[in-house]
């Protein structure tokens, strides 16, 4: 039988496009995941611990690992090889944690002799490495030869302010009463059916919110309240547990003063 | 003057009327889209894929309808200085096949726009929030443009004569207003990407002319400008060859073989210097952001520039052997084909470097074995310098395709024919030297000081390119002739090449599509926008090329309904149609 030519035509290009698709499918198959958001709540973290959360944040939402290799000598940015014990040595008058943190949202301020200035500042869009993140962050590189002492109070309030995804806690008044939202909290909110804070108990289900005024933003505690799901889930913790109508369930003076509460929660 | 019936007036009265509607429903539907919530959900496919199926056929309807005008134009004023009327009937089919696609086109974009509204009306809200001015423009463009064209495809016969230089005066004039359309969607997907004149939190710091003016806004300008004329010399050319396979009579053959001849010719030229404007994107990608510019390259994305460098090498083989398929139509070119298996060669080594990854996912003990993700062979030619060495190499072959194809049936008569042929030979030879060179140079040196190798080895290229052409032109004027070509003789296997150029760069353009959108990852606007819908997973190449392959078999099958539909108006009337076909079969030496 002759087949007429628009089904020829028709079938060629569906083997093209179907040998194209093939290819695609059967070669490595990588996604690229939105970034989990890393909150230290509570601070009750060991030092194994940060540690471990740095080497996840350097490998994957950091994207450190694009330019800086450990052990191997990279084209683009410094071998990171021994950098926790050499920290302390790169820059007179500073210690390893200042020098590492500056590198971190400061990058420009030193550059390793023989290396391109492309290294953006980590803590800003869109890398936006909030607070936590760069506490663990500088923590795994000194573990990387040196010895880990970086506190969360030694990284700038400042950094990360403006990731629009967490950062630091900075100063600002809000016309909430923090005792009427603390009994927010305990009653018609429920928070504490999940979350700690301080003196108030809670269980587990929910991250510890102890030291959420020192760890996020304003910013970032306002929308969690009001879009938990759009601001993300803290890691570890499952997603789409924390009730997503506070917006409409709360007044505007209960919702002030519950966010008055947790801004006093350091 | 063409009548413009009563259907077709609706059709026309119709798609205006939308877009106004559209366009003023913005206002509204920005501040609509602050008290709705982020998102919405398409049913069964998700948003995402909603609007990347429609963007990416709006996209294919759009690119072939701003392309196409910009060749038909120069082969009318070709037809026009010739007083040759195979070019102007040339001219008005390509213009026709535009035409047919033109509603389509406005209507995808509609579509498009509420899309946007309806799922995505933070994002919408956000974008109208800095570009708002610039709809207003676009909606101007957009009825200039579609007056024009319609004046210029109705008035083909009412504007000929002594009017004509007035006809040729609105084609050109049609691609102006094409061109500054193209322009600004252009600032909108690129400030997506590399966006400018706003502060971190996303306000309005530097006006809209900043935000439109980012970095990478004029690179894509260029490199969809080219692209376009690309593509609508493939899609011409597509239709060519299945008009020709569909052929019943050796007039028509021979016409449809002349179409798809210059369908490709109008793509190859464009094509070679297409990667150029890559280059530059490529560049200020990188300026703009170190991390977007190595992650589009060396991280998630890696492997799609190898499925990149499969397309492009299929491109550069399938446009070489239609020449070569080309030339055995032409008494005389015998004498060339002792040159084709070298090129054979240089195209396949060049495909095969290109295709070769620098690393690739392996188990932990493959790596072990290989002493890590790089092969210790072949890992070197994964490197942009060899990459960049052959894709010029490939440029300078294809280029060499053409030149003997266009001298396939000619001998020249000047004097000094062999001090211009050794001319021509030692500037390619130079310009392959230098290419080489460079690309071997860039192992010993950092990979800052390499990047600067491309310009190189590219300008080498440029110039051998001018350097050939400007000795061939005057080399063979008033060359004598060893027979005329035979048109309609070319063997049928390629038209099916006409066809794989076309569904191969169609989608590449797919492909190249979801790179653009993918290197924002979980960003609407880059680094100020973020994407918070479910959606936000960028998805892996396997999941990318279905959804391509199923975009690129519905533009195909709407181009192919368009052109069916388009072809009705015709049917019982070719003899007494203005633009009767002309009569090509055994054509004259000047037929190229």
């Amino acid at each position: 039988m002759r087949l007429p030519v628009s089904v020829k035509v028709g079938l060629f290009s569906i083997a093209v496009m179907g040998g194209y698709s093939y290819f695609a499918n059967s070669i490595p198959q990588i996604e690229s995941r939105p970034p989990q958001e890393l909150s230290l709540e509570g601070g009750n973290v060991t030092p194994a611990q940060l540690v471990k959360a740095g080497e996840e944040i350097f490998k994957t939402k950091g994207t450190c690992e694009i330019c800086h290799r450990i052990g191997q000598k990279g084209t683009r940015a410094p071998d990171l090889a021994g950098v926790g014990g050499r920290a302390a040595k790169m820059k007179p008058g500073m210690s390893a944690t200042q020098y590492l943190v500056e590198s971190l949202v400061n990058p420009n301020a030193t550059i390793v002799e023989g290396y391109p200035p492309i290294m953006p500042a980590v803590d800003k869009p869109p890398i936006a490495l909030n607070r936590s993140e760069l506490w663990a962050l500088t923590a795994f590189l000194q573990s990387l030869g040196g010895t880990v002492e970086v506190a969360l109070a030694d990284i700038p309030a400042t950094a990360g302010g403006e990731s629009g995804a967490g950062g630091a806690a900075t100063a600002v008044a809000l016309p909430g009463d923090p005792k009427a939202g603390k009994a927010i909290f305990t009653g018609k909110g429920t928070c504490m059916a999940c979350h700690k804070a301080g003196d108030v108990p809670g269980t587990p289900v929910g991250p510890d919110l102890s030291q959420i005024a020192q760890i996020q933003t304003p910013d970032y505690i306002m929308k969690k309240i009001l879009d938990p799901k759009g601001m993300g889930t803290v890691a570890n913790f499952p997603p789409g547990v924390m009730p997503q109508d506070f917006g409409t369930r709360l007044t505007a003076k209960e919702y002030t003063d519950l966010v008055a509460f947790l801004l006093t929660l350091k | 003057m063409k009548r413009l019936t009563p259907r077709r007036a609706c059709v026309v009265a119709l798609v205006l009327f939308g877009a106004l509607l559209a366009l003023s429903a913005l206002p509204a539907g920005a501040q609509e889209a602050a008290k709705e919530p982020a998102y919405r959900e398409f049913p069964y496919i998700g948003s995402r894929l909603a609007v990347w199926a429609v963007a990416q056929l709006h996209l294919n309807f759009a690119a072939f309808i701003l392309g196409v005008p910009i060749f038909a134009v120069i082969i009318e004023i070709i037809g026009w200085r010739t007083s040759d009327a195979r070019y102007d009937w040339l001219s008005h089919e390509f213009v026709k096949l535009t035409f047919a696609a033109f509603s389509t086109t406005a209507l995808l974009g509609a579509l498009l726009l509420f899309l946007f509204v309806g799922y995505y009306p933070r994002f919408w809200g956000y974008m109208t929030s800095v570009f708002f001015p610039t709809y207003w423009v676009y909606a101007l463009l957009f009825f200039a443009e579609t007056f024009t064209v319609y004046l210029w495809y109705y008035g083909w016969d009412w504007l000929s004569g002594s009017r004509k230089w007035i006809h040729v005066g609105l084609g050109v004039l049609s691609n102006l207003f094409g061109t500054a359309i193209l322009f600004v969607a252009n600032s909108w997907v690129t400030f997506m990407m590399s966006p400018a004149g706003v502060n971190e939190a996303g306000a309005v710091t530097g006006g809209v002319w900043a935000a439109i003016n980012n970095f990478t806004w004029m690179p894509i300008n260029i490199h969809r400008l080219i692209a376009n004329i690309v593509f609508g010399g493939t899609i011409a050319g597509a239709y060519a060859a299945f008009r020709f396979l569909s052929a019943t009579t050796d007039e028509e053959r021979a016409r449809y073989d002349w179409m798809g001849y210059v369908g490709n010719f109008v793509a190859l030229s464009a094509f070679i210097v297409l990667p150029f404007a890559g280059y530059w994107l490529g560049r200020e990608i990188y300026a703009f952001n170190q991390t977007m510019g190595i992650t589009m390259m060396g991280g998630f994305m890696s492997w799609l520039w190898i499925i990149q460098a499969i397309l492009i090498g299929i491109l550069f083989l399938g446009s070489n052997y239609y020449l070569w398929l080309g030339m055995e139509r032409i008494p005389g070119a015998e004498r060339y084909r002792k040159y084709v298996p070298p090129m054979l060669i240089v195209l396949t080594i060049g495909f095969m470097v290109w295709a070769t990854p620098r690393s690739m996912v392996v188990t932990l003990d493959e790596a072990r074995a290989m002493g890590g993700t790089h092969h210790p062979l072949l890992g070197f030619l994964g490197v942009m310098s060899a990459k960049n060495t052959v894709v010029n190499l490939m440029i300078l072959t294809t280029f060499l395709s053409y030149i003997l194809y266009r001298r396939a049936n000619k001998v020249s008569t000047r004097p000094w024919v062999k001090t211009g042929m050794a001319l021509q030979w030692a500037a390619l030879g130079l310009a392959a030297v230098v290419v080489v060179f460079y690309g071997v140079y860039g192992y010993f040196v950092e990979s800052i000081v390499r990047i600067g190798f491309s310009v190189y080895q590219v300008l080498a290229v440029l110039a051998a390119i001018v350097l050939v052409m400007a000795i061939d032109v005057p080399m063979f004027k008033g060359a004598s002739s060893t027979g005329t070509i035979r048109w309609g003789t070319i063997a049928p296997r390629s038209q099916y090449v006409l066809i794989l150029l076309a569904v191969t760069f169609t989608w590449l353009m797919g492909l190249m599509g979801f790179a653009r959108s993918g290197i924002r990852q979980h960003w609407h606007v880059y680094g100020i926008l973020r994407d918070t819908s479910p959606d936000a997973v960028t998805p892996a190449l396997g999941y990318a090329s279905n959804v391509i392959t199923v975009v690129t078999l519905a533009f195909f099958a709407l181009v192919m309904f368009i052109f069916w539909l388009g072809g009705l108006g015709e049917k019982g009337k070719a003899g007494a149609h203005a633009h009767a076909a002309p009569v090509l079969a055994g054509g004259s030496d000047t037929d190229r």
